[in-house]
């Protein structure tokens, strides 16, 4: 599993790269939860997953997602995946975990929903 | 042995989604023997290929820890809210969703689990899992 971190306006885009499994549930939670802190900052940063290059997901990883999307619920900010490649996207489906999260199609569709400001400078590169 | 299973499907000539369907039951299943039949650590786990071939897949999966049968595990409810979903609970349920067949025995001092696959995914997932779920 390969992760990157950036900030865009009040959006903290988390790109998650490659295996999410036994081996690399752990690796996937370190990189995730320092995002969860609640540091004060009034709003609290929205969190978007770009996952569109996760090429395998188990029960591990899910369980990870859980407990951020029931963090970020309870601090009253988003969470949202984006760019599930369709077996990714049916193991989510079959999972209803579009009852835990938002899922987007594309980056620039859960940038666009999050932030308006985000969406933008994303469209300016 | 996560290897083994996906070769395996690969050679049968599974597609690539069902490939890795085959790969997350099984792995699912192996994780589901570390945590419940060997709790304190390592044990040996045998996996076999069963069959002479052809579009079926039948895998025998052998420990000799705890006698702990996954499909006593309670389906776990998926429609709920989030604030009362309960974490976990998946591994079982995606080892029944992407199988075509799921038999647990207890042997002697074993636990078999023989997970059987087909080319195809089983069932129509958007239907089983409103069943399920209720």
């Amino acid at each position: 599993m390969e992760s990157s971190v950036r900030q865009i306006a009040d959006v903290t885009l988390i790109g998650i790269d490659g295996r999410v499994d036994h081996a690399t549930a752990k690796a996937f939670e370190e990189v995730i939860r320092p995002h969860l802190d609640d540091t004060g900052v009034n709003p609290l940063p929205k969190i978007l997953l770009d996952m569109g290059g996760l090429s395998f997901m188990t029960s591990a990883g899910l369980r990870v997602l859980m407990i951020a999307a029931k963090t970020c619920a309870s601090q009253g900010r988003d969470l949202a995946v984006a760019a599930l490649q369709p077996a990714i996207a049916e193991i989510f489906k079959i999972s209803r975990f579009d009852l835990v999260l938002k899922i987007h199609p594309t980056v620039e569709e859960g940038l666009s929903s999050l932030s308006l400001e985000a969406a933008t400078l994303w469209e300016a590169g | 042995m996560i290897d083994f299973v996906s070769d395996l499907a690969r050679e049968r000539g599974f597609g690539p989604k069902r490939i890795m369907e085959v790969e997350l039951a099984a792995e699912e299943a192996l994780v589901n023997i570390l945590t419940y039949a060997y709790p304190k650590g390592a044990g040996d786990i045998e996996i076999a290929c069963k069959g002479e071939g052809g579009s079926r897949l039948t895998f025998e999966i052998t420990d000799y820890g705890a006698a702990f049968n996954p499909l006593s595990f309670p389906v776990p409810d998926l429609l709920v809210e989030l604030a009362i979903r309960r974490v976990g609970g998946l591994g079982v349920f995606f080892v029944r969703q992407m199988a075509d067949r799921v038999e647990y025995q207890r042997k002697e001092d074993a636990n078999v689990l023989t997970l059987t696959f087909t080319k195809r995914a089983p069932r129509n997932w958007e239907n089983s899992t409103h069943t399920e779920g209720t």
